[in-house]
């Protein structure tokens, strides 16, 4: 990763700009203004939290449908929370991105010769740091709130990975809508859209328990195998969907695909924001 | 360096069916402060945006520091800095994280990024204030601090868009200062600004751009030549209006002046003033007091545009934005953001 | 004051026989406000649609869930969800509404009507007269949409009728409190900021799943929380049919809310006039 860009010296000093370091320039700015906006974060947090105690509630009665494939709410909710959490966190760099470029900050780091690739990778690891944060503060409160793992410290890193996978997706999303669009129309069109897609899938219910239009959707949107990887430790060892390779490999491969193409997004936006 | 430092060569670029710069042909020298003006929304803004790489041209070239802005922008980036309008500087941080950030951008080593960083924070006087938000800065702060950022990497092309947009007097001629102080060392400038005075002030050279074209171009001294006669200003006795200005009227086209006094456009020039003279004393005007006024900038640009810019006269109510209101209003595209926001 | 809102919406007639200047002026308001509200289809459609989606979305998903023990007897989920749905989407609209008002308090439009002979309450009254029709054609939108699929009202015409006359109370008595936040605060931001507290308060509510499933802390919350009750009103006139129990509860509970909100934002409105 330590490609050199471009060098040019000043006095007796070769100026290396390295995407990894820039990178991390970038993280470490994401960071330092989470720890002094703090309200501007809490919205992550806030989000999972909330969904999985009022869909945990509110829909208390669904897992004594027959065949669900747990008898706890929470251990079914708690990985929907925490996809929402995320995908939010991921759209969220979109929003801060449009502030940067309405006030002109994001015209510096256009004009600075780092490479383009640092800009996107910069922001997306700090969100990885942020969802990090966010999924340890939920599994807490899950486990206050009663969820169970299935099947140990696998099922607390499979939820993260579909956490961390979410994000990615979100914020190549968020980025692209963002560098496009340049104003709060593109944070509309960001937010309607992930989360219509998230819910067009298993995220509420199985499979089994849907009928109608929204079954055909689920049964083929690559997001329900992220809910399978999601969920793959908190469903019970009968269930079909219970904690194995072939239930988490869908998951991992349609994170991969879909982060690869919103990322391309992404960067394809930015070259293009020049026009 | 061989080729001039900022080249273009018919330089387009339209929003949808605005044409914001409607072909820009522009050399500026090595060394030279270069004064670009114009009111808002003439296209100076869209035209800096695309030589600074971060908008494309729609048709035409530029080169700069001896790279094309276009295929060549990553070179191009690595020896401009750019001071922008608004100082747009993240808020939240603080002026050491912001160079530090700046400085990882541009590829400065680690081992000689807190020297870097604390001499330019010394050179524009915010050592104290290195480790305070941002937003606790006074605008005249915010610039000096965008200045800095601007100068990390040691440019050899600095573009300052609006650098004293709404400072104060005192924060205006440091920043003048600063910028001589620059242009001494070898840098070359590039001032956006909509003042004539700060170009008149600073540039070697002017451009003076409107409605998307450059209308005028040279040395502020040789524009205002151009616009011919300076004005000559007699005060006399009242009674001896008449005569005064019928031996004016021989030299020139009679100019308006204040109550009790004459002015008259010199054909000949300056050189004039000992003939004029001779023959009021001949007449048996008595002179109370005479000036010879050379053209301003003001002039040329009036002359340049047919019309004047608002508060010509430099003294922008402080805080304000001067031209912001003067009835040329920038296209409002989505890309032509630079500068879009004012700070209150 | 009631009157006049109901007035207001029952269309332009009486307002102009009324003579009274202050009639007058809050209907021109009441026509501005509304006016404003259309002309932002950004701002519209995302309150019709969204709560069309949900309600599709959870007839898929819960349509099974129907013969849970405690579930009411209903055709379909869409007609226990269709009053969970008018509520959701005048929840949104009114948020639209009063963050218009913060707006107008924020760029001095507010404070142009202040400075001119205009009725006080008229303002406010103007103001929510547009939110207050909107969530009428809400009401009506989402029953004749989602009616074919499934979600049928028992009380026939006069019930959807009374839906209608019960969502725009809703919307009043929800504008009302978000207008109050907009006097208190004058930042469109802060409005927006208590959305998501109504969202919590929705979903703490029996407006997706009935009071009768939930469990513990959960029933014990949705049985205190004011928006269960607004929410089973509407849904008594689509299960039980047009009776004078159902009506009542459909009407009674948002106009007493209404005239409660009303109090606060018209005491707002007193308190932001003193400081001028």
């Amino acid at each position: 990763m330590q490609t050199i860009i471009s060098t040019r010296s000043i006095g007796d000093q070769d100026l290396h700009t390295t995407t990894m370091r820039s990178s991390f320039g970038l993280v470490k700015r994401s960071l330092i203004n989470t720890r002094r906006l703090p309200s501007a974060f809490l919205p992550s947090l806030a989000m999972p939290m909330f969904n999985m105690i009022a869909f945990s509630g509110t829909f208390f009665a669904i897992t004594k449908m027959p065949g669900f494939p747990t008898d706890r709410s929470v251990n079914w909710f708690m990985p929907l929370g925490l996809a929402m959490g995320s995908a939010f966190s991921g759209v969220a760099l979109g929003f801060s991105l449009i502030r940067d470029l309405e006030n002109g900050f994001y015209d510096r780091l256009r004009m600075s010769p780092t490479s383009r690739l640092s800009l996107v990778v910069g922001p997306v690891i700090a969100t990885w740091i942020r969802v990090t944060l966010v999924a340890a503060i939920v599994f807490v409160a899950a486990f206050l709130l009663g969820a169970r793992p299935t099947s140990g410290v696998l099922s607390y890193i499979c939820s993260l990975i579909a956490a961390l996978g979410i994000a990615t997706i979100g914020a190549g999303w968020g980025l692209g809508l963002a560098y496009r669009f340049q104003d709060m129309r593109g944070a509309a069109i960001m937010q309607l859209s992930i989360f219509v897609t998230m819910f067009l899938s298993t995220a509420q219910v199985p499979l089994d328990v849907m009928t109608g239009w929204l079954h055909t959707v689920a049964r083929v949107s690559p997001v329900t195998n992220i809910f399978r990887l999601a969920r793959a430790g908190w469903v019970n060892e009968s269930s079909p969907d219970y904690m194995s390779w072939s239930n988490v490999y869908g998951g991992l491969l349609a994170i991969v695909i879909l982060s690869a193409l919103s990322l391309t997004f992404a960067m394809r936006s930015l070259q293009q924001i020049d026009n | 360096m061989s080729e001039s430092p900022i080249i273009a060569i018919d330089l387009v670029r339209h929003f949808g069916d605005v044409q914001a710069v409607k072909g820009i042909n522009l050399e500026i020298k090595e060394g030279e402060i270069f004064g670009f003006l114009g009111p808002n929304g003439a296209g100076k803004s869209t035209a800096v945006r695309m030589l600074t790489t971060l908008l494309r041209p729609t048709s035409g070239t530029a080169r700069v520091a001896g790279y094309d802005v276009v295929n060549q922008a990553d070179m191009v980036r690595r020896n401009i800095g750019v001071a922008l309008q608004d100082a747009a500087i993240d808020p939240l941080m603080t002026g050491a994280e912001l160079l530090a950030l700046q400085a990882v951008l541009y590829g400065i080593p680690a081992t000689s990024l807190k020297k870097r960083s604390d001499e330019l924070l010394e050179r524009v006087g915010l050592t104290a204030a290195a480790r305070r938000r941002v937003s606790t800065y006074s605008g005249g702060m915010r610039r000096r601090l965008d200045l800095a950022l601007s100068l990390i990497h040691q440019p050899k092309v600095l573009f300052l868009d609006e650098p004293t947009t709404g400072l104060d007097p005192m924060s205006r001629l440091t920043l003048w200062e600063e910028v001589r102080r620059l242009n001494k060392d070898g840098t070359t400038v590039m001032l956006t600004t909509q003042y004539l005075e700060e170009a008149d002030q600073l540039a070697d050279r002017i451009a003076i751009i409107d409605h998307g074209r450059i209308v005028r171009e040279g040395k502020p001294a040789d524009l205002k030549a151009s616009i011919g006669a300076p004005t000559l200003i007699i005060k006399i006795h009242a009674d001896q209006n008449e005569r005064a200005k019928s031996v004016l009227s021989t030299f020139g086209e009679l100019r308006p002046g204040v109550e009790g006094e004459i002015g008259v456009g010199l054909q000949g020039g300056a050189t004039q003033v000992a003939d004029v003279v001779r023959k009021l004393d001949e007449a048996g005007v008595h002179l109370q007091h005479l000036e010879i006024n050379e053209p301003s900038l003001d002039d040329v640009f009036a002359e340049a545009t047919g019309y004047r810019l608002e508060g010509s006269d430099n003294a922008p109510p402080a805080g304000d934005n001067g031209l912001r209101d003067n009835g040329t209003v920038e296209p409002l595209t989505k890309k032509s953001r630079w500068g879009r926001k004012q700070r209150r | 004051m009631i009157d006049v809102a109901l007035a207001q919406k029952s269309g332009g007639d009486l307002a102009e026989h009324s003579l009274s200047l202050s009639m007058r002026q809050t209907f021109a308001l009441a026509k501005r406000s509304t006016l404003e509200l259309f002309r932002q289809p950004a701002l519209v459609v995302p309150s019709m649609l969204f709560p069309l989606f949900f309600a599709m979305l959870g007839n898929s998903s819960f349509g099974r869930t129907t013969s849970l023990p405690g579930f009411p007897k209903v055709d379909s989920y869409l007609q226990f969800q269709l009053a969970g749905t008018i509520t959701q989407g005048v929840l949104f609209g009114s948020v639209t509404g009063a963050a218009a008002l913060a707006t107008d308090i924020q760029n001095g439009f507010f404070d142009r009507l202040l400075a001119a002979p205009t009725s006080r309450t008229g303002i406010l009254l103007g103001r929510l007269a547009g939110s207050t029709l909107f969530g009428a054609l809400q009401t009506a939108v989402f029953v004749f949409v989602l009616m074919p699929f499934g979600a049928s009202v028992s009380a026939g015409i006069p019930g959807v009728l009374a839906m209608i006359v019960s969502g725009a109370l809703i919307s009043l008595a929800v504008g009302a409190l978000m207008s109050s936040v907009a006097l208190k605060t004058g930042s469109a931001e802060a409005v927006q900021g208590t959305f998501p507290l109504l969202f919590i308060l929705l979903f703490f509510s029996s407006a997706f799943f009935p009071r009768e499933t939930m469990s513990g802390a959960y029933q014990t919350i949705a049985g205190l929380n004011p928006i269960s009750y607004l929410v089973e009103g509407l849904r008594a006139l689509s299960l039980e049919g047009f009776t004078a129990s159902a009506t009542a509860r459909a009407i009674l509970v948002p106009l007493a809310i209404a005239i409660v909100a009303l109090g606060i934002a018209n005491s707002q409105l007193r308190s932001r006039l003193r400081k001028h």
